[in-house]
């Protein structure tokens, strides 16, 4: 620590702070223009000019990059340092065009905040025009480098932060600028990071072009509803309407945002957005007015019950829902539907966490937080694209690999972005075979003698029977198996044992390759081996699909689970559980997600009701799925949009998007955080409020609350690791569970002090297996877009723009190999006789013999190719 | 403004493929000895200068994944050395000091009789591809003011009226 004096406060701050941060800390206020607290201090504005005394003489340096040091007097606003920005405004007033009347930034210019701070008048100097780049042809951002004042923050975000390296200086002297190369329009993640930080408006979100003022707008705060990372959002509104969306520095993700969170909010706004309840009348949907809707369905719901009794009944959830409404569903379910048969996710894509994180560790849930990543010095991701499932966990492992050389380990059947980093090994694995490199590394780790016995046995049992269950899995058999070299699985293994922070990164979601449950038992007893379990930059990651894919595991919303991970076997949390929820919880374990469909086909299930899902689309086995469904007596969906579900359903309910509603979410590391309600005026319903109007019919007037935040109060009553959550102590970080009291900040990092359930468990691995080969030429590897993310992003019309569905990505020779251009139509058939057509494109992420598909829309039915157990195929693709 | 987005759009036209892929094939070697190597951008670009004579928009990207640098800050470099051109350069490059000291020994003159001549302004490649006219600021020979080189030949004390003539001994 050390301790100096600035503008006569005495701060002390960690070594390695610079001035600036330490006049932050002491709560003075630094004039910068080039300066964010992600990027590398640059000190190219010269703004931040102190004057430190030190051993007797005073000399004037830049705050941001010189660190603070003992018994330093910093002076921040001196006449001479007054004096020295003013001149420093006028130089950069020299050729910064005055358009301020017309420029979408002023009033958030933080270069006009500056001129009219330091009253700065007519400059001495002659003013000069220069022209420099225009980019009006680029989704989304608008250049004009005119404006620009080469303060670099735009270049080092996107190099530094984003990874993308779009944007370089070019040029050189008075006519320098920044510019892609060539300077052709943006192509890149368009995350909007280099309009976000832009101090000036040389670089600009397009859609604010004549919008409105930033001061106009009406600023609310949430959290955003695509992805798991649990992202702060600020909406803007203007006339009711929202027209902007930035992120609050303070939150977790420090301001940095990914294309979805920044532009994809259209969807709210689509036209096809359900506004009115439809009922099947005739064999047709008519809309029909909220009671008429409910009424029908609490009957067709009762009539199911009363006849056969609540197990012929069935629910799917969503991993969209606020805890509050997975809370009160589960609720709804158990004892108002009285069926146990309760799932979400295809029941499928959250069984890494609760068959192989929470049986092994404890808790079924990732033991460290994402923002770890950016210390750690090697990073395995395994079969996780993450920079196309979740950006902003890229941008942490872009951090750690640029700044402290942190080598990233891919293991993975495309190339990913991160595959390009210096440093990165690629192990390139047959589709599915993910988990056998992760055992092959862990049994060379063991025959080399590289495991602390000793601290593992105090940790950790069944060592012995791993040690056996891996006899197997030699780096010769692992490359027979996954097609990577014997040498490269042996490299990687020497890297991570050998790194001092070493994290794994796996990534869930529905039809994801590799999302499997003898994946995540590989890497946790991996990371438990190697002694990274407990420690900080570590770990296991494991990134979920959606917004609140752990809230909705801890609300429960599984056939077996009750909130709070109890098991719904247990007789006392069943008595806890009933006596609050007014009403008998099943005793037993309900149906999955995938047994209800079976039992619906056969004829035992005969009601379900499907909550912001869309099996047809999502679920793997199409015709499987449609056909089920179809043989329902009753099926509900609830749901904003007109989904392939919603479409035989006998009674279609709208709900409100997220930005109408209010609760938490919790993002995939464990933090829960406020949703607020931004949109007014807005005629759906929240799910909430159907959950309750229903139960009402349904004969269950108890069922209800004042609002949200009622219902927090009662989770963290009954849920141990959200006692101590209110929505009170949710301020802009939001609280990380477990928190168990209301002075409980809330742990970041599991399992430091040890498990709760006593010791880990290592579990044995399962027996090799066997390559198989079905003839057919090429695997289709069901792939993730950054755009794109299901029902939600295909209806954003801005998404669209820059995404639009529908083509299969090949590697330049497979192209070759087929005849084929760019753009080409090519017809893709499976084994199964399942056929689809898409355009041809040129990838690099496509290894040779592959064809990336997104299974993101609808109108591709990819998920007619794939089944169940096999997410993976393999096809045989054509010129048409 | 519009004029200038009007030149910038006529300019990427003009960088459309001038070298062909068997062409780009010689780039291979200086790949080869510089493979994924960030660090060893401007002798690449120099090497490869030395090959085409200009580095044009294929080049450089070849060059960008081959020493795994992005595109943009290989066009950034390119265009902030004066010695790199993403032009095709004429047979024979002009570089005439306009130093203080040429100037006022004449050096103003020169540049007339060579954009009268010649037919080419600062920058400019004549339509025969026989010159390219750079203007520098010093070539540290002000002993020998005016001065201009020609290619690697330095011409001093070069008398106004005998411009023609020395330009004449370069076809």
């Amino acid at each position: 620590m050390v301790t100096l004096t600035i503008d006569g406060v005495e701060v002390t701050v960690e070594r390695g702070t610079t001035i600036l941060e330490a006049a932050q800390q002491a709560g003075i206020r630094i004039p910068t223009l080039c300066h964010d607290k992600r990027l590398i201090p640059y000190g190219s504005c010269r703004l931040c000019m102190v004057e430190v005394t030190a051993r007797g003489r005073t000399r004037t340096m830049p705050a941001c990059f010189n660190p603070a040091r003992d018994g330093m007097e910093v002076a921040t606003h001196t006449e001479n340092l007054i004096y020295s920005r003013k001149m420093q405004l006028m130089l950069l007033l020299r050729s910064h065009p005055l358009l301020c009347p017309s420029c979408d930034a002023a009033g958030d210019c933080q270069l006009q905040n500056l001129v009219h701070e330091y009253e700065v008048g007519e400059p001495p100097f002659a003013r000069e025009s220069r022209y420099f780049h225009v980019d009006n042809e680029s989704h989304f951002i608008r250049h004009n480098m005119n404006l620009c004042i080469r303060c670099g923050m735009c270049v080092r975000i996107c190099d530094e932060v984003q990874g993308q390296r779009e944007l370089s200086f070019v040029n050189r002297g008075m006519e320098c600028e920044v510019s892609t190369d060539f300077g052709r329009p943006l192509d890149c993640e368009f995350c909007g990071q280099c309009a976000s930080v832009c101090p000036v408006g040389a670089i600009t979100s397009k859609w604010l072009v004549g919008t409105g003022r930033q001061f106009e707008l009406k600023k609310t705060d949430t959290t955003c509803a695509f992805c798991s990372l649990g992202c702060r959002l600020t909406l803007g509104e203007k006339n009711d309407k929202i027209v902007y969306v930035d992120s609050p520095h303070a939150g977790p993700n420090e301001g940095s945002l990914c294309v979805k969170g920044r532009y994809g909010w259209p969807y709210v706004y689509a036209e096809q957005r359900l506004t009115k309840p439809l009922i099947r009348k005739d064999g047709s949907l008519r809309e029909v007015d909220w009671n008429e809707a409910l009424a029908f369905v609490a009957n067709g719901l009762m009539k199911v019950k009363n006849a056969t009794g609540g197990s012929s009944l069935g629910a799917i959830g969503s991993a969209r829902l606020t805890n509050e409404e997975a809370y009160v569903f589960n609720r709804f379910v158990r004892t108002v539907m009285e069926t146990a048969n309760l799932d979400h996710a295809g029941g499928h894509a959250y069984r890494p966490l609760t068959d192989a994180f929470g049986p092994a560790l404890g808790y079924p849930a990732s033991p460290n937080s994402v923002r770890e990543l950016r210390d750690a010095d090697v990073v395995v991701l395994f079969g996780a694209d993450i920079t196309e499932t979740h950006p902003i966990a890229k941008n942490e492992v872009i951090a750690a690999n640029g700044r402290r050389k942190a080598r990233p380990i891919i293991v993975d059947s495309i190339q990913t972005k991160l595959t390009e980093r210096m440093g990165s090994l690629f192990l390139q694995v047959r589709p599915g075979t993910e988990y056998v490199i992760a055992n092959a590394m862990l049994k060379w780790i063991i025959d080399g003698d590289m495991v602390d016995k000793k601290a593992l046995d105090l940790r950790a049992n069944g060592f012995d029977e791993l040690t056996a269950s891996l006899a197997e899995y030699t780096v010769e058999n692992a490359a027979r198996i996954t097609g990577v070299s014997a040498h490269l699985i042996a490299e990687a293994a020497k890297v991570y044992a050998e790194a001092g922070n070493a994290a794994i990164v796996l990534a869930s979601g529905m039809n994801r390759v590799g999302n499997t449950v003898e994946l995540a038992q590989a890497a946790v007893n991996l990371a438990l081996v190697t002694g990274r379990i407990g420690k900080r930059s570590s770990g296991v990651h494991l990134l979920s699909e959606k917004a609140n894919s752990q809230g909705a595991l801890d609300m429960g919303l599984a056939p077996d689970l009750l909130p709070g991970f109890h098991r719904i076997e247990d007789e006392a949390a069943r008595a806890k559980f009933s006596e609050v929820w007014d009403g008998a919880i099943p005793e037993s374990k309900g149906l999955s997600a995938r047994e209800m469909l079976d039992n619906a086909e056969s004829g035992e299930l005969r009601g379900l009701y499907v909550v912001g899902e869309n099996p047809v689309d999502s679920y793997p086995d199409r015709g499987r799925v449609e056909k089920a469904l179809s043989s329902l007596e009753f099926l509900v969906v609830q749901d904003m949009f007109m989904t392939s579900t919603a479409k035989v359903a006998h009674a279609v309910l709208p709900v409100a998007s997220f930005a109408e509603k209010s609760g938490t979410y919790t993002s995939t590391d464990r933090r829960v955080q406020r949703l607020t309600r931004a949109i007014k005026n807005t005629s759906a319903k929240s799910d909430l409020e159907l959950f309750t109007a229903l139960a009402a019919m349904m004969g269950k007037p108890s069922l209800t609350y004042a609002g949200s935040e009622q219902i927090m109060e009662e989770i963290a009553r009954l849920v141990e690791v959200y006692a101590g959550i209110s929505y009170g102590r949710l301020g802009t970080q939001g609280l990380v569970w477990p928190c168990v009291d209301p002075d409980d900040q809330g742990k970041e990092l599991l399992y430091e002090g040890g498990f709760p359930i006593g010791k880990a468990h290592l579990v044995p691995a399962p027996t090799l297996p066997e390559p198989s080969d079905d003839g057919l030429p090429m695997y289709l590897i069901p792939a993730v877009l950054k755009f794109h993310s299901g029902s939600m992003s295909e209806r954003s019309s801005s998404l669209l723009e820059v995404c639009p569905p529908g083509t299969a990505e090949m590697n330049a020779k497979d192209l070759k190999a087929l005849g084929l251009k760019e753009g080409d139509t090519v017809k893709i058939t499976s084994g199964n006789g399942a056929s689809v057509q898409v355009a041809a494109k040129w990838s690099r992420r496509a290894v040779e013999g592959s064809v990336i598909v997104p299974y993101h829309f609808s109108a591709l039915k990819l998920n007619t190719f794939t089944k169940w157990d096999q997410p993976v195929v393999k096809v045989k693709v054509e010129k048409v | 403004m519009e004029e200038r987005d009007a030149i910038l759009k006529k300019k990427r036209e003009a960088d459309r493929v001038i070298i062909t892929p068997d062409e780009l094939e010689q780039l291979d070697p200086v790949i080869e000895k510089y493979y994924g190597n960030p660090g060893y951008l401007i002798p690449a670009l120099k090497e490869a200068q030395e090959i085409f004579g200009y580095l044009p928009q294929e080049v450089q990207y070849k060059l960008a994944v081959g020493l795994n640098i992005p595109a943009s800050h290989v066009y950034g470099v390119v265009t902030f050395y004066s010695f790199f051109t993403i032009q095709p350069r004429g047979r024979h490059v002009i570089r005439l000091c306009l130093g203080t000291a040429c100037y006022v020994k004449g050096a103003k003159e020169i540049l007339e009789i060579v954009q009268r001549e010649v037919g080419i302004d600062v920058g400019q490649t004549s339509d025969d591809g026989r010159f390219t006219l750079e203007a520098v600021r010093c070539l540290g020979a002000c002993g020998l003011a005016p001065v201009f080189l020609v290619g690697e030949n330095t011409h001093g004390n070069v008398i106004p009226g005998q411009t023609v003539k020395i330009l004449d001994g370069y076809q």
